[in-house]
């Protein structure tokens, strides 16, 4: 009966966004506080209502009810309970519905902490998030429909696909879809204001919080896709440019831009319609993320073939709400007051630098990612566009954006002096040189590019401190006032410094492990010994191991160094009983930054193992740097500059209230 | 009992539909306070930025010059900004009388008529709710939750062989190979090989692969005989496996000491005679006297395997049929599908395997398995998706 | 310098970055792009040794040989033509003999065989990479392939040297 209930609960939230996407905004434009206090309140039932349609289908996986047909056919009864809840958004129809909880989640907040947005605001970007909530509540109810229901119900379920069953890959989906939807707010925002025609500073820190709070978990995701990739996949990469990876990494290199032009256009004013547009890509890049991926059409054309009312649902809403949005903007843009200016060199030069890189980049991603896809359409010819590709392209044209990373934060608004930033930066700069130079000689070895990318990763991560250091002017007031002018800055300007510190170490990570790391393929018997990195390993043969719901065979490694053993390794070829799926698990060492690499591969007739082992050096910094751009992030969020506006409405409620009583 | 839980699920479902329009229809009935187009934010936003220049100011990042400059256009914004406020503030200050008629209706019509609609559409709302667990606690006699109740039992206690030798056969009937096997396995591991589970152990090696003694299943055989000498059973696979091998002396050995054993009227007798006969009659010298004694001829090797491809066939076909009966009954069994659909493709039964594909795509429509093995087997999935 | 000179220079610095992305993904195309070929087109095609291409088709049965170290070799075939691969290094977890496979690699000018130094064998639940997929179905020898709605993301067994 509960499942019937979160079932119906899915279907009135239908009814719920319809209303909330009409009444609204004609309430907007008519001046009618009573509609667009609809807004707000229906927000929040709708969460609710979503809210507790996901809750009921969690609880189906955990108690495995089996007559739900998407938990038979994701779960298994003694899969592990942390599992079973991740399983409800491992499979296309449960993360749908995530997405949308996700989706209704940021409108009610929007709902409860936008109570300082003017009235029509508020009431258009609820509505329009209540336009995407529609879109997607049809698209699960007709398509996508995770309540529907087995009679009799079997036994037994078919288990959830073994590569997801994973920790890194249980948490990694929510993160994702945190970004993803949270520029949703900055799209609603931008559509709002288009509908308004009016646009402000104040819209922009608005809207940034979102755009931060999105990109923030974003980062995250991606990060923790990527870890993923590298440890369970079994074949050592941690990026390969692949249609699913881009498809997040599009909206984030967007979003990052996007949140560099909220900024230019709060402080001054400017890029106005630019921000406006870039809020509209970002969104429209997560929204083909998603359904890109989700639908398989970048990897496989079949599902169209499958279901085609699902292919051309998906079509539809892309078509409606990009090509839509891009319409408004045509339309209504040129309405929108142009800003100020600024000469080139200054900070808002920089950011409009940062700007036309990023975009350009995204840019270049989104040609190699659908080139094959329009190619195959046009000409029917197969290509695949790979790591190359990217490399060369995205890899050269993100170079000198990370050469001017630290020259934005200490440039002045309106007119800049690079003379005086190059002067303030040199030191830095000759740090980065110099501790890029002394890595590169402990490590001895590697092509000259190594010594450029570490200089650049140091140069990023030092020089995202110069800001700090000239604020707080160490150099002529001394330790403890400079301490004391520092703790005066805002929180955001340490969020600025520790994002571009990270920014720094995940280069530093990315050109340390592919220039410094080895690996080696090697066929070994029982007692083999491999030296790599320093240390020797020696294979100590297979065992047989039982896990919950599979079988697996388990290579020991032992690892020394200098004669001592130090640790040991596992690395296992599991057979997942409930599909008969192979995987690889890659036995993982850490030590320090870096890690030991082992991955088995097929046994030899011969009786040895053919065994794939790597030395990573500094491969943590990869993620490391992006897990420091994350607390970047957080430090920024709780800046309390961005809730501003916030205390001067404090005031005027109780005000309005009074007027009301009279 | 079913009646009445779908008669108070129709009225939570009216209360939930009630109370959310009721939820949607407050705004209306609060009174209507005119919306103010509010600048107050922009203002505070102008104020923040001033204050930050002073900041900046006084730690010396910016010149007087440029802060004056600064100043002064943050200012100019500042003022536009409280002046639009104050003048659109009063524009709007009047309350206007509305009528929401239009509105009230839709907020109050909308919910149960999409509601009803959709639901009724998409829903099952007679269908209660079925946890594992309730349904472990009282299987009554549905096989499929007995085997899975076992099954959990087993995942908890992995060394309870008297559980394992329960469950193999069960697996075996209904076609779970692959779990029958390992079911065996563990049984033998625990509790010691005894003649019936490595019988049945190397049957369901042979079932596995369609009919074929493979080593395995002769290794399990031959030890089964070693530990039960008088076993027909046994020592008819163990024979079965010489003369697939094209040992047909070996063969006969084996298929004329199970008569030996066995009384004249033993259900099994005519069979072994059969393969008696099979492998007796190709030996007799004299037919093909080209070949050395104990050498059979190609021909003699090619007949030995045809005669034994037709034997096997006719034993996979009774398994099949048996199947085949089950699937109809319990068609949740991926594998038993697949299984169905090989059998009889390999059987050369072309029609019967598209409709084995037919019904296993429809039980499971998204089966990469299926698919790959239709294409294996050149059978056609279209028409059948969807 | 004027306001007007001021935004023209900005402009053109921006156009002039465009053009050289351009340029550089124009470049990029020409150098890393893949086409992708099944064993039938490779008798009618011209394709040099050392030019990287995509080779799909089905992994022959029984073609498979390990020889000496990690080093694989088997043969890719599509019904009418059939190519001998080498690969060094560990096969995915799904690669199997009469399943479709997707190998990157050139020709060997001296051996005339294919060297691969990446091999992907599963995209998605079907046993079967796209291309391959199209292609076979293309040429009947696979029906209207359906099964599995994209659970694109994470289902891949590539293996790369």
């Amino acid at each position: 009966m509960i499942i019937e209930i979160g079932h119906y609960a899915l279907v009135l939230a239908l009814a719920t966004a319809l209303i909330l996407s009409v009444l609204p905004v004609i309430g907007a434009r008519r001046g009618d506080a009573a509609m667009m206090a609809l807004a707000p309140t229906g927000s929040l039932v709708l969460f609710a209502l979503v809210a507790f349609s996901f809750g009921v289908l969690t609880w189906a996986y955990v108690v495995s009810d089996f007559s739900v047909a998407n938990v038979w056919e994701n779960s298994h009864s003694l899969m592990p309970l942390i599992y079973k809840y991740s399983g409800v958004w491992g499979n296309h129809e449960g993360s749908m519905l995530l997405w949308l909880l996700i989706l209704v989640f940021f409108s009610a907040l929007v709902a409860t902490f936008g109570r300082n947005l003017p009235d029509t605001l508020r009431a258009n970007v609820l509505a329009v998030q209540a336009w995407i909530s529609t879109a997607f509540l049809f698209f699960i109810l007709l398509t996508s429909n995770p309540f529907l229901r087995l009679d009799p119900a079997p036994a037994e379920g078919q288990d959830l696909n073994p590569v997801l069953q994973d920790l890194g890959l249980a948490v990694h989906p929510p993160l994702l879809y945190l970004g993803y939807v949270g520029f949703s707010v900055c799209f609603s925002f931008a559509v709002a204001a288009l509908i308004e025609g009016r646009i402000d500073a104040a819209w922009a820190r608005w809207v940034r919080p979102w755009t931060l709070a999105a990109w923030t978990f974003l980062t995250a995701g991606i990060a923790m896709g990527s870890y993923w990739a590298y440890y369970e996949l079994g074949w050592g990469g941690w990026w390969f440019w692949d249609p699913v990876e881009n498809a997040s990494f599009m909206p984030w290199l967007a979003g990052t831009a996007l949140l560099h032009s909220a900024l230019v256009m709060e402080k001054r004013e400017a890029l106005k319609i630019w921000t406006v547009l870039l809020a509209i890509m970002t969104f429209s890049l997560s929204l083909l993320g998603t359904f890109l991926v989700r639908s398989g059409v970048l990897t496989s054309v079949h599902s169209f073939a499958t279901d085609p009312t699902r292919g051309i649902f998906i079509l539809c809403i892309l078509g409606i709400f990009i090509g839509g949005a891009f319409a408004l903007f045509a339309w209504r843009a040129p309405m929108l007051k142009a800003g100020g200016i600024f000469a080139p060199i200054s900070r808002e030069g920089a950011l409009v630098l940062n700007n036309l890189i990023l975009t350009v980049a995204t840019a270049t991603v989104l040609t190699g990612t659908l080139y094959p896809l329009i190619l195959e359409t046009l000409t029917g010819e197969k290509i695949s566009v790979g790591a190359p590709f990217f490399n060369m392209t995205f890899g050269l044209l993100m170079l000198p954006l990370l050469v001017a990373v630290p020259f934005g934060p200490v440039l002045a608004w309106k007119r800049g002096d690079l003379l005086g930033a190059l002067q303030r930066l040199y030191v830095f700069a000759g740090l980065a040189l110099a501790a890029g130079l002394a890595f590169f000689y402990i490590q001895n070895g590697g092509p000259v590019l190594a010594i450029f990318g570490l200089v650049l990763g140091f140069w990023g991560m030092i020089g995202a401190f110069a800001d700090l250091w000239y604020r707080a002017n160490f150099a002529k007031v001394g330790l403890s006032v400079g301490l004391k002018r520092l703790a005066g800055l805002p929180r955001s300007v340490f969020g600025t410094a520790i994002a571009h510190f990270g920014l720094g170490v995940t280069v530093l990570g990315i050109f340390a492990a592919t220039t410094f790391g080895t690996e080696t393929v090697v066929e070994m018997k029982q007692g083999a010994s491999v030296d790599i990195g320093g240390y020797s390993l020696t294979y100590d043969g297979l065992r047989d191991a039982v896990g919950p719901n599979y079988t697996e065979q388990r290579g020991h490694f032992a690892v020394s160094r200098g004669g001592v053993q130090v640790a040991d390794v596992w690395s296992s070829k599991r057979l997942y009983t409930a599909r008969r799926m192979p995987t690889t698990e890659a036995g993982i060492l850490t030590f320090g930054l870096s890690q030991l690499y082992v991955s088995l591969g097929d046994a030899m007739e011969s009786g040895g193992m053919v065994v794939r082992i790597w030395w990573k050096p500094f491969i943590l910094c990869i993620w490391g740097g992006a897990l420091v751009m994350m607390v970047g992030g957080f430090v920024s969020l709780s800046d309390r500059r961005l809730r501003v506006g916030a205390p001067s409405r404090k005031a005027k409620p109780v005000k309005a209230r009074l007027e009301a009583a009279e | 009992m079913q009646y009445w839980a779908t008669m108070v699920l129709w009225i939570i479902l009216a209360a939930l539909t009630a109370a959310v329009a009721a939820i949607l229809i407050l705004p209306f009935a609060r009174a209507t306070k005119a919306a103010s187009v509010d600048r107050a934010g922009e203002v505070a936003v102008y104020r923040d930025q001033l204050a930050e220049l002073d900041r900046d100011r006084a730690q010396g990042l910016i010149n007087a010059e440029e802060a004056e400059y600064a100043r002064a256009e943050i200012g100019r914004r500042l003022l536009a900004a409280a002046g639009a406020g104050a003048g659109e503030g009063r524009e709007t200050a009047a309350p206007k009388a509305r009528k929401h008629a239009l509105a009230t209706t839709a907020v109050t019509m909308v919910p149960p008529v999409i509601g009803l609609c959709l639901y009724l559409a998409l829903g099952n709302p007679g269908l209660p709710d079925q946890p594992l667990e309730a349904r472990l606690a009282n299987p009554g006699n549905n096989v499929a939750l007995l085997v899975a109740k076992a099954e959990r039992h087993l995942a908890e206690n992995p060394n309870d062989g008297a559980g394992w030798d329960l469950l193999a056969p069960i697996y075996f009937r209904s076609m779970r190979l692959g779990d029958a096997e390992l079911a065996y396995r563990n049984a033998i591991r625990i509790l010691g090989p005894n003649p019936l589970r490595l019988a049945g152990l190397g049957e369901t090696l042979v079932a596995s692969n369609d009919g074929i003694v493979t080593e395995d299943a002769r290794a399990a055989f031959e030890q089964a005989v070693k530990l039960d000498p008088d076993n027909p059973r046994s020592r008819f696979y163990v024979g079965l496996g010489f003369e697939q091998a094209g040992r047909a002396a070996e063969a006969r050995a084996q298929f004329e000491a199970i008569a030996k054993g066995s009384p004249p009227d033993a259900p099994w007798m005519q069979l072994v005679n059969q393969h008696i006969a099979k492998n007796g009659g190709t030996i007799t010298p004299g037919r093909d006297t080209a070949q050395a004694p104990g050498n059979p001829s190609q021909a003699d090797v090619a007949a030995a395997e045809n005669l034994s491809q037709g034997d096997r066939q006719a034993m996979i076909r009774g398994m099949v049929d048996s199947l085949a009966e089950r699937l109809k009954q319990e068609p949740n069994n991926l594998e038993g599908w697949v299984r169905l659909v090989r059998s009889y493709a390999v059987l050369g039964d072309k029609p019967k395997a598209q409709e084995a594909l037919k019904s296993g795509l429809k039980q499971f429509p998204s089966s990469g398995e299926l698919v790959a093995l239709a294409n294996e087997m050149g059978l056609a999935v279209e028409g059948v998706a969807q | 310098m004027t306001r007007k000179q001021k935004r023209l220079a900005v402009i053109a610095g921006g156009m002039s970055f465009i053009l050289v992305a351009v340029l550089l993904v124009m470049f990029a195309f020409s150098q890393s792009v893949a086409y992708f070929f099944m064993p039938a087109d490779l008798a009618k095609a011209d394709v040099k040794p050392g030019t990287r291409i995509r080779l799909g088709g089905l992994v022959a049965e029984g073609s498979v040989k390990r020889s000496q170290g990690s080093t694989v070799s088997f043969t890719v075939t599509d019904g009418t033509g059939s190519v001998p691969v080498t690969y060094t290094g560990i096969l995915p977890d799904l690669f199997r003999e009469g399943q479709g496979v997707v190998t990157e690699g050139a020709f060997d000018a001296a051996s005339h065989g294919f060297v691969a130094d990446s091999v992907l064998a599963k995209h998605d639940e079907n046993y079967m990479p796209k291309e391959v997929a199209d292609r076979l179905k293309a040429q009947g020898v696979w029906n209207e392939g359906q099964g599995n709605q994209g659970q694109g993301s994470g289902t891949k067994g590539t293996a790369t040297r």
